[in-house]
């Protein structure tokens, strides 16, 4: 089932949670609400759900007006971010509740319950913890379980509030896999909240990011993450440096940025480059972090390469000077915080090499 | 004692506040002593007292008509006003933990009133209300109905000094559960009454049973309230705890005792009942 | 954020619940007291007065006030002592002293009353020693102390108790490791903590003995003039059927209480908010 979110605003008191936001979720899309906390997007989410009432718009799921309609009436499936199992029940009461509590008419039988639970419990690979209770599962499991109780109620659209905020990162990084594996598998329209950007690139197939109650940019991950529309939506999608009232943007009004794997590092001159002096080197695993100091500003910035190209480069150690190359400086209109161009170095050229030389 | 050591090993160093053997004995000592006199030597005076005369007077203390009404009275006061009071415990502790509205700060103030109003002027309030010169009086007594001195009028009094006991248990726990698991009975589909029934109350059942007990022990316990509605009729209406002080106030210690000994049983009772539910809660 | 959320209600049963709670507080407790101030209204201002200031309702103010004050200082300190030695010490029968606790707040106070009157008695276990050495204790003030330090001993161990548990001993061996002793850490760490506990069990206490009767109706003697506690006089006044004159006592009564327990809430307010961490 499709979502149409048309024109949605929530205020909290005075302060505006969700501010005429206009989105279309085709059926059964992946869909993830990507922002930092208090950016709307749970509010977003729970609008979808009924869990809140709007102040203003409209939902529709595919042609059905659901503005008004009751959270039942709906028929979504909701995943809590705390998981709210219920405590004194256990793994198969939880997830059969949804089925048990429906009226005697539409109720399914007790071997077709069962049948229900069991085959849930199978989808979600934990069949062995039926008789176990919430607080004997770890947090992974409680996630799963979680899935298969919403699940359980055959909903039309799946909504999920930070679905792995609580995991450590490795079972995190598990579930993620299998959360995909099993959207694949059952094609329901799905929607998720998240803070974090990986999780939202490496996951949705299509990322809403979303900030002080606004949708900032959506799109594909690789568009979001490629061909970022704000200032905003480039320094949330992953490490970035800033350069403000630089000489890189040579008027003031503007802010320009660089992911640290954009900028080249050498040990001799080529190009258009600048002089910077190593204040520090992280190697991470099989990437390697260098921070660096601009001679001519004094900025400090980072660059980041992998563990081969480092290697390639030979010998560096703090206090070495090297030449830094600026492969794809993006520049933002400092108060409109929109885009200007997404230029190559070309744009920068001359004021560059007035300041190198 | 604070042993000092040159390692910076937590774990090797006493650093808590750690006063010597002695003075944890001597504060010990303190503790049992003043507990002893002021809470277990009345507590023994009771049985005691009870039971000096014979095992048979104590008996007969207790089967005696006048008592047997009194225990009667008291348990139709408790059975009518534990339940008025844990529905509404219910009602407002789910009104006032699970939403949110203006003014709910001022709600749990007036909740909390019994709490400090003395039991005399509870008994007092009813009296002029519904006494002979009270607003209504004219109006009962016109259509006979007897509320001061009465029945009536000994259950009001005991709603109104239980009244916040099972709201006041229920609020904090409510509160802490918040409200995610009636949230998602609810996007499952179910009603209302189902996820009362289904998710809060299995939530709260032992907070609720707590709140109960401490309701129950002040019904059948309250005095000073009572003592003002009752008007002492004999066999009519009093409390056992009334009872008591008739059979005191006539010299009858023995008697008086012996019934005094059912409610110190009952006080005991809800004391083991209590520590009891504070274990289990513990547990969960 | 979270709370806010609620504003849509999600939840069934606002209406229901909320309505149901108004009238049911109103019927049973807003109106009978509203009716009280009423009553007390119905005789002039004078009259109102000349009620509350007459020797002997003075005299019983004081008495109630001076009495209650006393118990409750008492048990500030025996109960914030008893509340340490239950949190931080381990001995053989802990648990039961601690259930045992609470028996003020179980035992019906008229049980109370006659057994401490028993025990205090000239001729009784403890009177009698008190006796010995010329003092008398049932009957005199001495006597409605101990009865209303008796009521009022669990308040303050229940409120220090909770605090003490919560105190991280992280802060006293902090306090050690900069070279505090024993009692610099109890004055300058414990005592700052708990403090607030204790003075708001002292002043629960104290309201409570303001109130108080069944304990204390046995043992007091009821003398005018020397061991008549309010509440009494206003039976008093009831058993004469001076309706009005007993509602003006009761509503200076009332009032002092209403005070006290706003101060109370208003000063904890105020301590909690000086302490949290943003």
């Amino acid at each position: 089932m499709g979502i149409t979110i048309k024109d949605v605003s929530k205020a909290f008191g005075t302060f505006q949670a969700v501010k005429n936001v206009s989105l279309e979720i085709p059926t059964g899309d992946f869909v993830a609400l990507l922002g930092p906390s208090g950016s709307g997007k749970t509010t977003l989410l729970r609008l979808i759900a009924g869990l809140e009432g709007l102040d203003s718009g409209g939902i529709y799921f595919d042609d059905i007006d659901n503005t008004y309609k009751s959270i039942k009436e709906r028929n979504v499936g909701f995943v809590f971010q705390n998981y709210a199992l219920f405590k004194h029940m256990t793994i198969f009461e939880n997830i059969a509740f949804g089925l048990k509590v429906r009226p005697r008419k539409t109720r399914p039988s007790k071997n077709e319950i069962t049948e229900k639970v069991n085959e849930l419990l199978k989808l979600v690979q934990l069949d062995h913890l039926a008789k176990r209770y919430p607080s004997q599962l770890s947090g992974g499991q409680r996630q799963r379980i979680a899935l298969a109780r919403a699940l359980a109620v055959e909903p039309e659209v799946l909504l999920l509030d930070e679905p792995f905020g609580a995991l450590d990162a490795k079972v995190r990084q598990e579930l993620r896999h299998w959360l995909r594996e099993i959207h694949q598998k059952l094609n329901i329209t799905t929607v998720f909240v998240t803070h974090d950007q990986e999780e939202a690139l490496e996951m949705a197939d299509t990322v809403v990011v979303m900030n002080f109650g606004e949708i900032e940019q959506i799109g594909s991950p690789e568009e979001v993450y490629q061909k970022p529309e704000s200032a905003f939506v480039y320094s949330f999608l992953g490490r970035v440096n800033e350069f403000r009232d630089s000489e890189v943007a040579s008027e003031s009004d503007k802010i320009s940025y660089i992911r640290p794997h954009e900028i080249v590092l050498r040990k001799i001159l080529q190009g258009d480059s600048i002089v910077s002096e190593v204040s520090h080197i992280h190697v991470i695993g099989s990437t390697v972090r260098i921070e660096l100091r601009r001679y001519d500003t004094n900025d400090l910035f980072e660059a980041e390469m992998s563990i081969d190209q480092y290697q390639k480069m030979g010998q560096v150690k703090k206090g070495d000077i090297l030449y830094a190359e600026f492969k794809n400086i993006v520049v933002f209109d400092k108060n409109s915080e929109n885009k200007l161009n997404h230029s190559g170095k070309s744009g920068i050229r001359n004021s560059l090499k007035s300041k190198l030389i | 004692m604070i042993v000092r050591d040159t390692t910076l090993h937590a774990k090797n160093v006493k650093t808590t506040f750690q006063p010597g053997l002695l003075t944890k004995w001597l504060l010990i000592t303190v503790a049992i002593g003043f507990l002893g006199i002021f809470i277990v030597v009345p507590l023994i005076a009771v049985f005691s007292e009870a039971l000096n005369k014979g095992v048979q007077l104590y008996f007969a203390a207790l089967t005696e008509p006048d008592a047997v009404s009194a225990i009667k009275l008291t348990l139709i006061t408790a059975a009518i006003t534990i339940p008025v009071n844990t529905i509404f415990g219910v009602f407002a502790a789910w009104a006032i933990a699970k939403f949110e509205f203006k003014g709910k700060n001022i709600l749990i103030t007036l909740i909390d009133i019994p709490f400090a109003v003395s039991p005399v002027i509870a008994g007092l309030v009813f009296v002029l209300l519904f006494g002979s010169q009270g607003l209504f009086g004219p109006f009962l007594e016109a259509n006979n109905i007897k509320i001061i001195f009465g029945i009536p009028g000994i259950i009001l009094a005991t709603i109104f000094v239980t009244f916040p006991f099972v709201v006041r248990e229920l609020l904090p726990i409510m509160q802490e559960q918040g409200t995610e698991e009636e949230q998602a009975a609810i996007t499952l589909g179910a009603n209302g009454w189902q996820m009362f029934f289904r998710v809060t109350l299995p939530n709260i059942k032992w907070g609720l049973l707590y709140g109960v007990i401490l309701c129950n022990a002040r019904a059948m316990g309250e005095f000073g309230a009572v003592s003002v509605v009752s008007g002492h009729i004999r066999g009519l209406t009093n409390t056992i705890p009334l009872h008591v002080e008739i059979l005191y106030n006539e010299y009858n210690f023995t008697a008086a005792f012996a019934v005094a000994s059912l409610l110190a049983m009952l006080a005991l009772l809800t004391l083991i009942l209590k520590s009891f539910v504070e274990w289990k809660t513990k547990k969960h | 954020m979270a709370d806010k959320r609620k504003r849509h209600r999600v939840l069934p049963g606002f209406g229901l619940s909320m309505g149901y709670t108004l009238i049911y507080l109103s019927l049973i407790i807003l109106i009978p007291i509203a009716v009280l101030f009423l009553k007390a209204s119905t005789i002039s201002l004078a009259e109102f007065w000349d009620t509350v200031t007459e020797a002997r309702v003075v005299a019983s103010y004081k008495l109630t006030i001076y009495t209650s004050f006393i118990a409750a200082f008492v048990n500030a300190i025996f109960g914030t002592l008893i509340a340490w030695v239950l949190v931080r010490y381990d001995f053989y029968g802990k648990r039961i002293i601690d259930a045992l606790v609470d028996l003020p707040f179980a035992l019906p106070t008229a049980v109370a009353g006659i057994a401490l009157t028993t025990i205090y008695a000239p001729n009784g276990w403890i009177g009698q020693y008190f006796e010995s050495i010329g003092i008398k204790v049932a009957y005199t003030p001495l006597g409605i102390m101990i009865a209303l330090t008796f009521i009022g001993l669990p308040f303050v161990v229940r409120s220090v108790q909770p605090v003490l548990q919560d105190l991280d001993q992280q802060y006293e061996e902090a306090a050690a490791t900069l070279g505090a002793n024993p009692l610099q850490i109890f004055a300058k760490i414990i005592f700052p903590a708990i403090f607030p506990a204790t003075l708001t069990g002292f002043a629960l206490a104290f309201a409570r003995a303001l109130g108080e009767y069944g304990s204390v109706v046995f043992i007091s003697g009821n003398m005018p003039m020397k061991t008549e506690i309010v509440p009494l006089l206003i039976i008093t006044k009831l058993e004469q059927f001076n309706y009005a004159g007993a509602a003006a006592i009761a509503v200076v009564m009332l009032v002092f209480s209403f005070v006290l327990l706003f101060l109370i809430n208003f000063w904890q307010w105020k301590t909690t908010k000086k302490y949290q961490v943003s």
